[in-house]
């Protein structure tokens, strides 16, 4: 790993300065290559990395450095660089070295210029004239081996290496940090101190503050003590102890940065990291550009190669401000998808918040000006925001059931208190709030004539949807359970129903007006599909284990598919249901007595009773009374002790009495009315006969029960059944026909 | 520089009530637990809809026993899937601690030791489970530490 080479590195270096003449020639070659090539991204390292990299520079450049001065004590250093420099001269591959070393070569001379060389024009010009092969000052990068950086895998993996040339100068900026990598989770022993960071902070001279409180502090002038920058490189005392501190001692002319205007190369990079700007009471200084006098040009001019970007490159980078608002979010009410409830809650909330904060003493600390605010310009805010919302959007129920409810309950409760209360507070009884359409509908399925398949269509609502995975489930003919098998069927047929439900509901909205009939018409299909599917028909008392209707009936969820899927019928079909229902009720109410989950059917059930007539009625109710085979019981006997039995017979009852003392025509068929009076005496009997104990309370008694037994039994045994049956007295016994 | 004016603010207040959004978070100072048990402090400067954050003079602290130490990071960008937690600090309660700041060296020396420790003790532990004919297989996992 790049930094494990890194390290190795040191030490060798440290070899050399005991061996300085010996090693210099070989050490030559791949030094100042690696000396250029780690100067260039120490070159364009952005300030605002807090001299991460700063260390790694350090100790790179002075072995170099102190090789060049070494040789050069009293020589005129010029001509010695340029030997150097033109030791590598070769043929430019790729052209990719070059401009760092152009880079480099610059950055060689100024550090020269310190330690008094004259000549630096000359040097100046390579930043102009990047092609000018023939000034022996300009430096000829040379390909030899390859350097640490395009060895570090994060470096091969990007392609960086390769595409170094291509790179203009202000790209080294995005490089950068992929060759720093990063440090493991937890840092291995051995590998601390080549941690850099940890290194810097070891370097840094002890801290008397708080480490915490430099971060307000100007995070640049902490990166800059690191800053490897050295100008006078005292190399003679060089060791690796003291190595550190070295240029912590020598940096301090160079720390207090004048406070002038930015550099241009700097404010030119600026924007890409903040929007706001930067100009009070912060120095943004680049590390590697000493503030000395002498050097007016190349900054300048370096700023020309390092940093053209404008300012507005900032809202450009980032794409997707752009993109979103070609997402064409026109209606306003797309924020408001909330459900209206919800939002209120959550306005009151905010402005409690909102009071609070002013109060809060965090308010304190806003008057102490942080540079770096404002780094998120409003609108990537908003773009953030937008897709949140869009994530939300959704036009199944089913993903929010929870949250939809939770409201609707929320808002029924609170118009209950309101008409209880009697408050006048108007709050809009605004039950549902239709979710906000997609206002980008997709076609998720792209098929084009004559393709085998489909293409892959996918957006950010449907990423991987590459085929209709159709699940292509096989009957299950195992020889599994019956049971498992009802169950089964009932989940499909569950499933359906949901979707009919589904569909229901939003045709109750009205959402898709012109959509209707269609829907209808295909609600009604789906709806006899599934009645097709519960096969219902007649079957005798020996089959009734094996029927399939009454199997799924057996289980409570079956019961519960039909008592929802009843509303949905036709009248034929519905009073299909009842009739099979009352014709096996003793089987259902033996099945029915661990679960007793048949009460769920009673309310649909007596949905269908008072529809229907009286010849049906009677019908219904001769199935009730007739005799059985394996019992002396009648079926309505059993009835009687049977909640949803008594439920049901009361509720037939009650609407034969309502029928009858209506003044609707009856259209009674022959012997209808005979059979009704059977019927009453006989339920009369045994409600008389039943123990009391085994009497069922019903899940509704209807009123007109009483009346109906005045009609045809004589008082006293009213009065008796009224006792058992527990209901309320007929308002005035002397108005009673009896 | 400005600070955002306040009606903005507000305004993102409203556009993203009643979702959990990180955008009131921004500009803040933030502690960040990541999943491979780093725990991050610093400014969070930008976020996106996967919850990737950028942190601003961040510092990785690490923690043993009542003592901790802080080495400085610089910026980070954090990919959002590897966020455990993060929440907001409060800067005046920030130096209300218990626990005590040591050096860096100091800190890493007893994260080490612990680690050895640890390490100990788990190789005891397979031991005694290999001698008893158990052998829990190891969890090569990122989030282990």
């Amino acid at each position: 790993m790049f930094l494990k080479g890194y390290n190795g590195l040191i030490l060798k270096d440290y070899l050399l300065v005991e061996d300085a003449p010996l090693l210099q020639e070989m050490a030559e070659d791949d030094e100042e290559l690696n000396m250029c090539n780690e100067m260039t991204f120490g070159l364009d390292h952005d300030s605002t990395e807090e001299g991460t990299a700063k260390p790694l520079m350090s100790l790179e450049v002075s072995p170099v450095l102190k090789e060049e001065v070494a040789e050069e004590t009293g020589e005129k250093l010029e001509p010695g660089v340029a030997e150097q420099l033109e030791e590598l001269g070769e043929p430019q591959e790729e052209g990719g070295m070059e401009l760092d070393a152009e880079q480099i070569c610059s950055e060689l001379e100024e550090e020269e210029e310190e330690l008094g060389t004259e000549e630096q024009e000359e040097d100046q010009e390579p930043y102009e004239e990047p092609n000018n092969l023939g000034d022996p000052a300009v430096m000829k990068a040379v390909q030899s081996k390859p350097t640490l950086e395009s060895q570090d895998s994060a470096v091969l993996d990007s392609k960086i290496g390769t595409c170094w040339a291509e790179f203009g100068k202000e790209d080294m900026l995005a490089v950068d940090p992929a060759v720093w990598g990063s440090c493991p989770g937890s840092i291995p022993p051995h590998h601390v101190l080549e941690d850099k960071a940890i290194l810097q902070v070891l370097e840094r001279p002890p801290p008397s503050t708080n480490v915490a409180h430099d971060f307000l502090g100007s995070p640049m002038q902490r990166s800059y003590r690191g800053s490897p920058r050295l100008k006078h490189p005292d190399l003679r005392l060089m060791s690796p102890k003291s190595f550190p501190q070295r240029f912590l001692q020598q940096q301090s002319p160079l720390i207090p940065l004048s406070p002038c205007s930015p550099r241009p190369f700097t404010l030119a990079r600026r924007p890409l990291l903040f929007a706001s700007n930067q100009t009070t009471g912060y120095a943004p200084p680049t590390p590697f550009r000493p503030m000395s006098p002498n050097i007016s040009s190349p900054p300048r001019s370096l700023a020309m190669h390092f940093g053209p970007m404008s300012p507005s490159l900032d809202p450009a980078l980032f794409l997707s401000p752009s993109a979103s608002s070609q997402l064409n979010l026109s209606t306003p009410s797309h924020m408001t998808q909330l459900h209206p409830q919800h939002q209120r809650i959550l306005t009151q909330r905010q402005q409690q918040d909102e009071q609070a904060q002013s109060i809060s003493p965090k308010n304190l600390w806003s008057p102490k000006v942080d540079p770096y605010a404002g780094l998120m310009t409003s609108k990537e805010k908003d773009w953030v925001v937008k897709v949140e919302m869009i994530q939300l959007q959704s036009e199944n129920m089913d993903d929010d059931y929870y949250y939809q409810t939770y409201y609707h309950r929320l808002e029924h409760r609170q118009t209950e208190e309101e008409l209880f209360g009697g408050r006048n507070k108007q709050e809009p009884p605004k039950l549902v709030t239709p979710f906000i359409q997609k206002v980008e509908m997709y076609d998720s399925v792209v098929r084009i004539a004559g393709s085998l398949g489909q293409v892959a269509v996918s957006t950010c609502y449907s990423p991987r949807r590459a085929i209709d995975a159709v699940h292509h489930a096989l009957v299950e003919e195992a020889a599994g359970s019956q049971r498992l098998r009802a169950l089964h069927r009932i989940e499909k047929l569950f499933v359906q129903l949901l979707e009919v439900e589904e569909a229901q509901r939003k045709m109750s909205l009205g959402l898709e007006e012109q959509q209707q009939p269609s829907c209808q018409e295909q609600k009604s299909q789906e709806v006899e599909h599934i009645y097709q599917a519960l096969k219902i028909r007649a079957c005798s008392s020996e089959e009734e284990a094996e029927d399939e209707f009454l199997q799924l009936l057996c289980v409570r969820k079956g019961k519960k598919l039909t008592a929802r899927l009843l509303p949905h019928l036709s009248r034929e079909q519905a009073e299909k249901i009842l009739l099979t229902i009352t014709h096996h009720l003793p089987f259902l109410m033996k099945k029915d007595m661990l679960d007793e989950s048949l009460p769920l059917l009673y309310s649909p059930l007596n949905e269908v009773v008072g529809r229907m007539t009286f010849s049906k009625l009677i019908k219904i109710l001769q199935e009730m009374t007739r005799p059985l085979h394996e019992s002396p019981e009648l079926p309505l006997a059993m009835a009687l002790k049977n909640q949803f039995g008594i439920s049901l017979l009361y509720s037939l009852l009650s609407h034969g009495e309502r029928l009858l003392s209506s003044d609707v025509p009856l259209e009674p068929c022959s012997g209808d009315f005979e059979t009704w009076t059977d019927t009453v005496f006989l339920v009369a009997r045994e409600l008389s006969q039943v123990p009391k104990a085994l009497l069922v309370e019903p899940l509704f008694l209807p009123s007109n029960l009483l009346s109906l037994f005045c009609r045809y039994l004589d008082k006293q045994t009213v009065h008796h059944l009224e006792a058992k049956m527990e209901c309320s007295p007929l308002p005035s016994e002397a108005a009673m026909p009896c | 520089m400005a600070a955002l004016p306040l009606g903005a603010a507000r305004r993102h207040h409203e556009l993203h009530a009643g979702t959990a959004s990180l955008i009131q978070d921004i500009d803040k100072k933030h502690l960040v637990l990541l999943r491979d048990g780093r725990t991050l402090i610093g400014y969070l400067r930008s976020i996106d809809q996967f919850a990737n954050l950028v942190l601003h003079q961040t510092v990785e602290r690490i923690h043993v026993g009542k003592k901790y130490g802080d080495i400085p990071r610089g910026i980070f960008v954090v990919r959002g899937e590897n966020v455990v937690l993060l929440g907001e600090i409060d800067l005046e309660k920030e130096s209300d601690t218990p626990l005590q700041q040591v050096s860096i060296e100091e800190i890493l020396e007893e994260q080490r030791v612990e680690q050895q420790a640890k390490q100990e003790s788990e190789k005891l532990k397979v031991q005694a489970l290999k001698e008893r004919g158990l052998s829990v297989p190891r969890a090569d996992t990122l989030d282990e530490y």
